[in-house]
């Protein structure tokens, strides 16, 4: 298995909330362009070797590029990169830029998956986190899209917005689950340092529900969410059966993936060594490098055996079903019960993880303290 | 050849924190040419980053200056610079008693203060001529007439004709020079007599090992004597002695009257202690100088390292910190949440923090410091007596008869307007009244009988904040007293914290326990199990607050293929965690054991 992400940096406004790297000034749309075709040509013939299984298409909002961009990198990306036909190919959309014509002309360039962001079904709570779109916006979008041909639709939702309760937040649920929708994937808001959001709960002009209230909204939407059909596959990912993102599931099973865009992140084996690299997170560096003929990567770094062991149990116990047994014992010659033993025995004691045959994976308690389990695993 | 003796100067500044003390003594170093411009730094005599920072002095310095005076004759003066703290009283009264006189520096814009008033009677104590000076005339808020005024009335000296000037200009320094030579006297003694130097200060050179920076008072010292230190009666080869100008120059003989440093290849300052009198062996005084006394730890704490696996490295700094600061003790104790580690004693406060940030910063270590203590004397059932610095180890109350907290006696100026305050702050620190007095019409003189153990935790703090900074304090060691006293513990989900123990009066115990537990309660961070938080008198508990459960404790977000940043947060938890003290089952954070210091 192996994933290509791609990184369209813009947006038509920044939320609140959001941290990544996106500008809500489009000007530089059609030079980020050349660039970012110049970069998977630089690529082209250093992954002759590899079949990719998934695309993703992320942001930002990728929708926000003009009429045909998305089709033209879709063109160039089958071009440069051997994509499987059976690929899963991922677009992340916002309603507000989500037209009928930009959906068709995805669903024709073969993108078979749409991400939707809708993040909450309150108008008040859109608003109160910067969104620039309405619940109405998002069922117009969703219309477009099944037009347009979508079967495999997410709807990104959050919990823990300010204003929001737990019955604002089972409303969410409620709407995308009777939308029909396949995956849902449910984040509770991380404040993070630096966005706007921050800045007005630290000086106390926003107030968020308590750690409390939305533990109590976590666990009562989940709940209702395995009540209606949807499998919890990993900490905040749930969908019917067969609708798992397996561009995600990659990232969680510590397998490759290529970033190309601004800022994107990759992990790829290179003669033999398990290797991490980023690209530059500055707009006009990764322009003018690539303009000089120079690929824009920053912190290559050779992640040591250990440290890939690791980051497999890290990632591996973000989902449901946790790490497989056997798939380490192939990657690592040891299976990782044996590995981590002490750490393992201890979580398990503590009624934290689970050990069969097969998998070692976390319980619902092991999840929500998944930090603390991780540690356990890290300091051994 | 001796410098004639009837043109040295020995000399000292008086000064209260911040009244341009080192200031001064830069620019008559720089008037002196004793420093070139160039190498000219900022107070050059506070070589330690903290005295920097902190604008106070903890150890003397001394330097040398040659001055062509008016009259057209050179002198040579030698700068004493004292620490200026009230923890280090007796350093400061070895350091005049080293001198003829001392030049008394007083804001324009403040008057005086608690501290100056304090090391001026010690200078009268010496007696030494006395020269004020007022300082910081070119600030806008100087009010020298009234600094004039202060200087008469409080402490009887005429100050009409006092220098004022400007440190930080350098405007009418010069005049200081002037006054130095003419008003104070040249140094006595007989270079034929049998030696007599006085220890004001010392000082451990990697190189040379410890120094002993003194004021030869009779007769004279070369290299290659047999030296005495009186007291100990330890007998050393003199390997070198110098000046200082300000840095160490060797001299071929140091003769009375002249200040210098003594190098006998002595291994610790502990064998050099302050107020000690050198002599020769081959020819020793019959009697040392008077006022030699032990300096004798007042304040005590636990200090444990951080991280439990650097208590080799925390030993280490310990015993290098001593080898330049005799006045700290410290033995190796055990607690059950904190591991391994010292109990320290120090002169005051002041000096126990400072040792702190020195360990921290020199030494490049994290610590884990407790409540600071007083020693405690307990009378036993049995009559038999033992002094307890640490809570920990208070005998049981069923063992114990009385017991008895040592006393000083506070003295606190400030204007007017914040005695109401203060003397509400005293009642509550179980001051007792015992005088008021005007020094003027804007300076009330406090005086209170206050337990040492109330003043070592906020008082100076709660002063500052009443009087917004313009209340000063001094205090001075009194005997001990019987006291109502209790063991305040605190238990986490059930277990006793031996760290957060402390000894209080029985009628604090209620109000400290719970602030104590309060501010436990925020500081302990939410674990995955609710941790009842008590404070308790013997197995009373009279104080209940309750950390209550976390619910989730997982990164949600995905971060897309961002997997390093994911993992730095979880090495920072990690590293929180590695910071934080296993209590039976709670994580207690390092900083919580000092954060509970600091409590109203």
């Amino acid at each position: 298995m192996a994933g290509i992400y791609v990184h369209i940096p813009f947006c038509k406004r920044k939320c609140r909330y959001c941290d990544f790297i996106s500008f809500a000034d489009t000007s530089g749309e059609d030079l980020y362009f050349v660039a970012l075709i110049s970069e998977m040509r630089r690529y082209a013939p250093l992954m002759r070797e590899r079949e990719f299984d998934t695309v993703f298409i992320g942001g930002g909002t990728p929708t926000v590029l003009q009429q045909g961009r998305l089709a033209a990198l879709m063109d160039e990306l089958r071009r440069d990169f051997n994509i499987s036909p059976e690929a899963e190919i991922t677009v992340e959309a916002n309603p507000e830029s989500a037209s009928e014509e930009k959906l068709r002309e995805l669903f024709a360039s073969g993108v078979n998956r749409l991400s939707m962001g809708l993040q909450s079904a309150s108008d008040a709570e859109l608003s109160a986190i910067g969104r620039i779109h309405t619940r109405e916006d998002f069922l117009r979008a969703l219309e477009a899209a099944r037009k347009a041909g979508f079967t495999n639709v997410n709807a990104d939702v959050m919990h823990g917005l300010p204003g929001q309760t737990g019955e604002s937040y089972l409303e969410t649920l409620r709407l995308v689950t009777e939308l029909g929708l396949p995956h849902i994937s449910s984040y509770a808001l991380i404040l993070e340092e630096g966005t706007p959001l921050h800045a007005d709960v630290e000086a106390g002009r926003v107030t968020l529900p308590d750690p409390d209230e939305t533990a109590d909204m976590e666990d009562a939407g989940f709940a209702f969410l395995a009540q209606k059909g949807y499998e919890r596959y990993e900490i905040s990912n749930f969908s019917k059966p067969g609708f798992a993102c397996r561009h995600n599931l990659n990232y969680w099973d510590n397998g490759e993936y290529l970033g190309l865009g601004l800022n994107s992140h990759s992990a790829l084996r290179i003669r033999g060594d398990w290797t991490r690299f980023n690209n530059t997170d500055r707009l006009a560096e990764y322009v003018r490098e690539l303009g000089e003929g120079k690929l824009p990567v920053r912190d290559t770094r050779r992640i040591e055996r250990d440290e890939e062991m690791f980051e497999s149990v890290m990632l591996g116990l973000r989902k449901t079903d946790g790490v497989e047994r056997a798939a380490f014992h192939r990657r690592f010659g040891v299976d990782p019960v044996e590995q981590y033993a002490p750490a393992a025995a201890e979580l398990e004691a503590d009624g934290m993880l689970v050990v069969t045959e097969e998998r070692m994976y976390l319980t619902k308690r092991g999840l929500d303290f998944q930090n603390e389990a991780l540690i356990k695993f890290m300091e051994q | 050849m001796a410098f004639p003796k009837e043109l040295i100067r020995n000399f000292s500044i008086i000064a209260h924190i911040d009244h341009g003390k080192s200031t001064l003594a830069d620019r008559l170093m720089q008037l002196t040419q004793t420093v070139a411009e160039r190498d000219m730094e900022e107070q050059l005599l506070d070589s330690m980053d903290i005295e920097r920072e902190r604008g106070i002095t903890i150890k003397s310095t001394a330097v040398r200056m040659f001055y062509t005076a008016k009259d057209g004759r050179e002198y040579m003066l030698n700068l004493i610079d004292t620490p200026g703290h009230v923890d280090f009283t007796y350093e400061v009264s070895r350091a005049l008693a080293a001198c003829e006189g001392a030049v008394l520096v007083v804001d324009a814009t403040q008057g005086i203060e608690a501290q100056t008033l304090a090391n001026v009677y010690l200078a009268l104590d010496n007696d030494l001529e006395i020269i004020p000076v007022i300082n910081k005339i070119d600030l806008v808020s100087a009010d020298p007439e009234n600094a004039i005024h202060e200087i008469e009335d409080i402490i009887g000296l005429p100050a009409e004709d006092a220098p004022q000037i400007s440190a930080k200009t350098g405007l009418n320094v010069q005049d200081v020079l002037e006054r130095i030579v003419s008003d104070i006297p040249a140094p006595k003694g007989d270079p034929d007599a049998p030696l007599k130097a006085l220890i004001f200060d010392s000082l451990y050179d990697n190189y040379m090992g410890a120094l002993s920076y003194v004021r030869v008072v009779e007769g004279t010292v070369r290299p290659g004597d047999r030296i005495r230190f009186m007291h100990s009666g330890n007998e050393f080869d003199v390997t070198e002695v110098g000046v200082f100008d300000p840095r160490r120059l060797p001299v071929k003989e140091l003769t009375a009257g002249e200040v210098g440093y003594i190098s006998a290849s002595i291994k610790s300052v502990a064998e050099t202690k302050v107020g000690d009198t050198i002599t020769l062996a081959s020819n020793p005084a019959k009697e040392p100088l008077h006022g030699y006394k032990q300096a004798n730890p007042m304040v005590f704490c636990g200090i444990y390292p951080a991280d439990g696996a650097d208590y080799e490295a925390l030993k280490e700094a310990l015993d290098k910190l001593v080898l330049n600061d005799a006045s700290i003790s410290y033995e190796p104790e055990t607690s059950q949440a904190l591991g391994y580690g010292f109990r320290c004693g120090f002169l005051g406060l002041l000096h126990m923090e400072i040792a702190e940030e020195r360990l921290e910063r020199e030494f490049d270590l994290d610590l884990v410091t407790t409540a600071p203590s007083v020693i405690y004397r307990v009378i036993m059932l049995d009559g038999s007596v033992r002094m307890i610095d640490n809570p920990s180890n208070l005998p049981s109350p069923m063992e114990i008869q009385r017991m008895e907290e040592p006393m000083v006696s506070a003295h606190i100026m400030t204007p007017p307007e914040y005695v109401g305050s203060i003397m509400e702050l005293c009642q509550e620190k179980r001051g007792l009244f015992i005088d008021m007095t005007y020094l003027e019409e804007n300076r009330v003189k406090l005086t209170y009988r206050m337990p040492l153990n109330e003043i070592i935790f906020d008082f100076f703090d709660g002063l500052k904040s009443r009087s917004r900074g313009y209340a000063s304090f001094d205090y001075e060691l009194g005997e001990y007293e019987e006291s109502d006293l209790v063991k305040l513990d605190f238990l986490l989900n059930g277990d006793m914290c031996d760290a957060l123990s402390t000894i209080v009066h029985r009628d604090k115990a209620y109000a400290k326990g719970r602030a104590v537990a309060e501010k436990l309660q925020e500081v302990i961070p939410r674990q995955q199990f609710e941790i009842p938080i008590q404070a308790a008198i013997g197995g009373k508990i009279i104080a209940r607050e309750t950390v209550r459960a976390v619910r989730k404790d997982v990164l949600a977000k995905c971060y897309g293929g961002d997997i390093t940043r994911k993992k730095k947060l979880l090495e920072k938890q990690k590293e929180g965690k590695k910071r934080m003290r296993q209590v039976g089952t709670v994580s207690v954070p390092s900083d919580a054991f000092m954060s509970v210091l600091r409590i109203n």
